[in-house]
Parts: structure tokens; C-alpha cells; sequence
């Protein structure tokens, strides 16, 4: 359980930094560095989540439904990562940037918000055993 | 005199209940998610038309503007007013309308009748926006007969309008979904 709790944490990191490479490579090869906005994008895109979890109802208390800061919290989700794919696109449109750089910043960011959820996950699941 | 006892339950109003989609217990999320993608999506056509036609100016050397037609506030005030509009829809208690719930339990018909008003309100600006920017497409932009790549700009204006309407509404609906919930029904009866 041990080991492969590293190497899961060792592959996560490999796939993190495989992701800041894609994005930071994106910014410095055509020395424009709007893309960085990407990765910034799908680094904040857990956040809401992360924050209105704690409104959540509990399991033993009556209120079945979803209160409405968790539907605060998806709604900004969807919109931070949509905002992740859209802007390089609306950059690239506008040649403010190249579309290669559009395509590798996408690819980067999204691996770098997989990480971050994959990674969320399985401590989860750990602390949920324990 | 007693009618039979009806098999199903006679508050329905079809007999033929509709299938139940996949993820039915998580449609609730699933539509909020939806909805804010859409409401991201709407957003960024029109921005992309806005960033689009501030980086389309004319060489500096260019004996006189060259590019007809640019994005200007009038193009930006159908989407804001179709914003506050899903702003104002989404913030009224759906409680109050019924008059039932924890808040409006009293039964007190002007306070709904009031909100309804507010509803009201709020659905008419999306439409009213959804009005001004088809307006602002044949009057600034098919109208004046600019080179067919413009009307570009009023297409995305529409979309976004449309796009902010799809999301009032699937957020309209997945919240109100959870309230005859599957669930809640049977602890009900």
C-alpha cells in the first residue's frame, strides 16, 4: 500500500511537471507569455470546489438536497475550466499568439488539472480507509 | 360509492412514467456543471468577437480606416442585460413562488405574487436581451452591407444571448429537479 502510494505520487509529479514543461515551453519558445494564463486557469479550476465542500449538508442531518453554495461551487468549476480551454483558443483567433502555443499550453494545462484531481482522489480514498 | 382503488398514484398526470436517464441521482450536479460551461461558452464567443476586433485595426500607414466596423459598448449591453437578467432569475427562492417551503410556509400571497414579478422581470430582460442583440445584428451589421466577414461580430453577440438563455434554463431546471426527487417522493408517501 506504502509503495504504491509513491509511485503513484512519483508518476503524479512526472505528469505534473510534463505539464508545467508543455505550458512554460509554450510561453518561451515564441517569448510570449500569455499562455501562462492557462496554467494559472486550470490551477484555480479545483478551487471553488475545494472551498464550498465544506457547505456540504452532512450524511446524518435531514436536508437531503444540495445546498446552494455546492451548486455555486460546480457552476464555477464549469466555468473556470471552460474559461481554460476558451482563452488560448480566443487568443490564438486573434493571433495574439501562435496556434501551437494555443494547443500546447491546452494539453499542459490539462494535465496539470488532472493531476490535481487525481492526486485529490487518492488521498481521499486514504483518508476514507483510515 | 367508492371508486376502485387506482393502481398507480393519482396525483400523476401521465400514466406513462418517463424513462429514467443515466446518473439520475446526480442530474442535479450534472446540470449545474452544464450550465456554468454554458454560461463560460456564451461569454467567450462574444469576447472572442470583441478581442477579434480590437487586434483587426489598420496599418498606421493607412491613408484611412480600413476596417468599417469595430465591437463597440452597443454590442456588449445585450449581453450585460441578458447577465443581470440570469442573476436575477436564479437569486429568487424557488419556495417563494409556490408559497410552500420553509420560508413561505404562511401562505402569504403578496410576498408571492411579488416574487413572481421579480421572475417576471428577470425572464424579460434575458428575452429583451436576447431582442437587442438580433436588433443590433440587422441594424449595425447586415443592414450596412460591411464585407459578409463583419456580421461575425452580431452572430456571436446572438449566441451569446442564446447560450446565456440555455443556461438560466438547465440551471432553472436542475434545481428545481431535486424537488419532486425520486427519493423525497417515497419518504413523502
Amino acid at each position: 500500500m506504502a509503495i504504491g502510494g509513491i509511485k503513484t505520487v512519483i508518476l503524479l509529479s512526472f505528469i505534473l511537471a510534463a505539464g508545467f514543461l508543455l505550458v512554460i515551453l509554450s510561453c518561451a519558445l515564441w517569448s510570449n507569455w500569455l499562455p501562462l494564463l492557462v496554467a494559472l486557469t486550470f490551477v484555480l479550476a479545483p478551487l471553488p470546489n475545494a472551498v464550498f465542500a465544506h457547505c456540504a449538508p452532512d450524511a446524518l442531518s435531514a436536508e437531503y438536497e444540495s445546498s446552494g453554495a455546492i451548486d455555486l461551487g460546480h457552476f464555477l468549476t464549469a466555468v473556470t475550466i471552460v474559461t481554460g480551454f476558451a482563452l488560448p483558443g480566443v487568443l490564438a483567433h486573434s493571433e495574439v499568439i501562435r496556434p501551437e502555443a494555443c494547443v500546447m499550453s491546452v494539453v499542459g494545462g490539462v494535465l496539470v488539472y488532472g493531476t490535481i484531481i487525481a492526486y485529490s482522489s487518492v488521498f481521499k480514498q486514504e483518508t476514507e480507509e483510515f | 360509492m367508492s371508486l376502485p382503488r387506482a393502481s398507480y398514484d393519482p396525483r400523476r398526470v401521465f400514466l406513462i412514467s418517463c424513462p429514467s436517464i443515466p446518473f439520475y441521482r446526480h442530474r442535479r450536479t450534472i446540470g449545474v456543471y452544464l450550465s456554468g460551461a454554458l454560461f463560460a461558452i456564451a461569454n467567450w464567443v462574444f469576447l472572442d468577437a470583441a478581442i477579434y476586433s480590437a487586434h483587426a485595426q489598420p496599418p498606421p500607414d493607412a491613408p484611412y480606416d480600413t476596417v468599417p466596423v469595430h465591437v463597440t459598448f452597443l454590442d456588449w449591453l445585450p449581453g450585460i442585460i441578458s447577465m443581470i437578467g440570469l442573476l436575477v432569475v436564479n437569486l429568487i427562492d424557488k419556495d417563494r413562488l409556490t408559497g410552500e417551503g420553509a420560508f413561505g410556509g404562511s401562505g402569504d400571497s403578496r410576498a408571492v405574487w411579488r416574487a413572481r414579478v421579480i421572475l417576471f422581470l428577470g425572464f424579460a430582460m434575458m428575452a429583451g436581451g436576447l431582442a437587442g442583440s438580433v436588433c443590433v445584428l440587422v441594424l449595425k451589421y447586415i443592414i450596412q452591407e460591411y464585407p459578409e466577414q463583419y456580421n461575425f461580430y452580431g452572430i456571436a453577440a446572438v449566441v451569446q444571448n442564446v447560450s446565456l438563455m440555455l443556461s438560466a434554463v438547465v440551471l432553472w431546471l436542475a434545481q428545481n429537479a431535486s424537488e419532486d426527487d425520486e427519493y423525497n417522493y417515497q419518504l413523502t408517501i
